[in-house]
């Protein structure tokens, strides 16, 4: 208990302290999973609206398909991408093995089946005679899917919000992808696992209280969302 | 004209849900549809908005066959538009909703405040200008519905029973708003409504649809009867619990098997006793079982062994009104009589 209490202390006074190593592991978690997001949220917006807005044979199956990539675990995507791009992988000439763009890819494909999904949500919730009243009133496609998105905003900020925390508190693809090279892919959780295994638990709490920090910003951002999402829906 | 239909349908999971061989709707004059639910009038108020596709046949808006592709509904849609039964508003102000239509078809900005302040006050909506679109009333909703199609000044205005849910004050309203359309706007007007009171009121023209199919006003009591003979120029048949029904033998050209018979439920007549001077053919009797009232009108269904509809108007029935389990007379004209 009281190697946890010091470890604690010293950890605060490290953040108050602006330590550098510190701040550049964060400022690299945050960096990666930053871009992912948004990389995810381009693509998987839009694939969530077009699945939502049309029918297609299969269209149930490919539902069950994300819904089941949803539970896909971290090192299978970590080993995936890492097939793909090591020097003997189709992409190895590109030599992306253990650089911040490789664990960018990852983690995009991890986040992916989490906005398309709860985006195709979002929208379904919605009510369809949004999407006639837009089109009679004159829209084209893109003016009516534009009426639906305000209208399923806060569920669609919400799925960003969640991809984000999933990313940023991911280890699998960051240590296999990225290597965990100081200063440069070594992002909160790799670094907390590094400290843990070499039994230096100040930077480990430190980071960890950072992450918590975070994740409990982040579910309050999506609890708020969620929020607006049920008080619209009343 | 403004429609013209030819063997129209729409299939529904397997279903035909709307059948129509031909019908026209004038331009410039207030059509009305009418019918029970589940009768297709929304399905065809949405395929007249070009928001829906027929399974076959055609519709030709203003002489031109409709081509289904997204590129030609566009510009027939800014034409036209539908005001849903429950109305949909968009989040945020009644100003943003009267909005959209102006901005889609990239009307200036100065241009637009003007137009939606003339289509508000037309609705009496003027004061709701910044109003929160979904803390209206059911019935400042569908006069906002109105005034937000109104706004884009379309040359059809298609209605889906635009005073269903609404208290008396705004059906006087909302009836109002569509005669002033048509006479001042000159905007030619369809609405789905289930009252006939209202559709006679308002309507130059009314289609009846019954499962989809264009029916008529007169064909309310639908009876299948088996032709039992002729005799003085009269058909004689029985209905399935032996009722005895006659009607002219020029109505009908057959002279055996089965033919479906329909009284018209405004022309049959009520009477408490025996009449006199009343010709004793197809006179039935009866016990009262159900009265409904609404729109002007009151339906008594009595079961004369059959259940048979009959519409009295609102002084007729307040003269005397018919109670639950009152025995009456009825008497089934020939003029009420359709043959099939």
């Amino acid at each position: 208990m009281n190697l946890l209490i010091e470890s604690f202390k010293a950890a605060m006074l490290l953040m108050l302290a602006g330590d550098h190593d510190l701040l550049v592991i964060v400022g690299c978690s945050l960096k990666v999973s930053s871009l992912a997001t948004v990389f995810a949220a381009i693509l998987g917006l839009p694939l969530g609206f077009l699945i939502a807005f049309t029918t297609f044979p299969g269209k149930r199956l490919a539902l069950t398909c994300l819904n089941t990539l949803l539970a896909l675990p971290t090192v299978v995507i970590g080993l995936f991408v890492y097939a793909l791009i090591s020097r003997r992988g189709i992409l190895g000439s590109l030599d992306l093995l253990y650089t911040q763009k490789a664990m960018i890819i990852g983690q995009i494909i991890l986040i992916i089946p989490v906005i398309t999904t709860m985006t195709i949500a979002a929208i379904s919730r919605i009510d369809k005679r949004y999407r006639t009243t837009a089109l009679t009133l004159g829209a084209n496609r893109y003016q009516m899917a534009w009426v639906v998105f305000i209208e399923a905003r806060y569920g669609v900020i919400a799925a960003v919000i969640a991809a984000f925390g999933r990313v940023i508190a991911e280890i699998g693809i960051s240590m296999m992808l990225g290597g965990n090279a100081k200063g440069f892919t070594r992002t909160m959780t790799t670094a907390m696992a590094l400290e843990y295994d070499k039994g230096e638990f100040v930077l480990a709490v430190a980071l960890g209280i950072i992450l918590m920090g975070l994740a409990f910003a982040i579910n309050l951002l999506f609890h708020l969302f969620q929020g607006r999402v049920g008080s619209d829906a009343v | 004209m403004l429609y013209e239909i030819n063997k129209l349908t729409r299939v529904h999971r397997g279903r035909i849900i709307l059948d129509i061989p031909a019908l026209t709707i004038p331009v410039g004059k207030i059509s009305c549809l009418i019918g029970p639910n589940g009768a297709g009038k929304s399905t065809l108020l949405h395929l007249l908005a070009f928001l829906d596709t027929p399974s076959s046949g055609t519709i030709s808006f203003c002489s031109t066959p409709v081509r289904y592709v997204e590129k030609a509904l566009q510009p027939l849609r800014r034409r036209v538009v539908l005001v849903d039964q429950y109305p949909i508003l968009f989040t945020g102000s009644v100003l943003k909703n009267l909005e959209f239509g102006l901005k889609v078809r990239e009307i200036e900005k100065n241009r637009r405040r003007d137009m939606i302040e003339e289509a508000l006050q037309m609705v009496g909506m003027e004061d709701f200008l910044h109003a929160e679109a979904h803390k209206l009333s059911g019935g400042e909703t569908k006069r906002v519905a109105l005034a937000r199609a109104l706004v884009v000044k379309p040359e059809v205005l298609l209605c889906d029973e635009p005073t269903a849910n609404v208290d008396a004050e705004n059906q006087e309203i909302i009836e109002s708003i569509l005669e002033r359309a048509n006479g001042k706007e000159k905007i030619s007007i369809l609405f789905a409504t289930h009252s006939l009171s209202q559709a006679q009121r308002l309507a130059d023209q009314t289609l009846t649809l019954k499962d989809g199919r264009p029916s008529d006003l007169s064909r309310e009591n639908v009876l299948s009867a088996r032709i039992v003979g002729q005799g003085a120029g009269r058909v004689i048949c029985r209905l399935h619990n032996d009722l005895r029904i006659t009607f002219p033998a020029a109505s009908y050209s057959g002279t055996t098997g089965t033919v479906r018979l329909f009284f018209n439920p405004e022309k049959i007549i009520l009477f408490r006793q025996s009449p006199g001077g009343v010709s004793p053919e197809n006179l039935l009797s009866g016990k009262v079982v159900k009265i409904a009232g609404g729109n002007g009108q009151v339906k008594v269904t009595i079961d004369t062994g059959v259940q048979t509809n009959v519409v009295l108007s609102l002084s007729e029935y307040a003269e005397k009104p018919p109670r639950i389990g009152e025995e009456f007379l009825l008497h089934i004209p020939d003029e009420a009589i359709t043959v099939e």
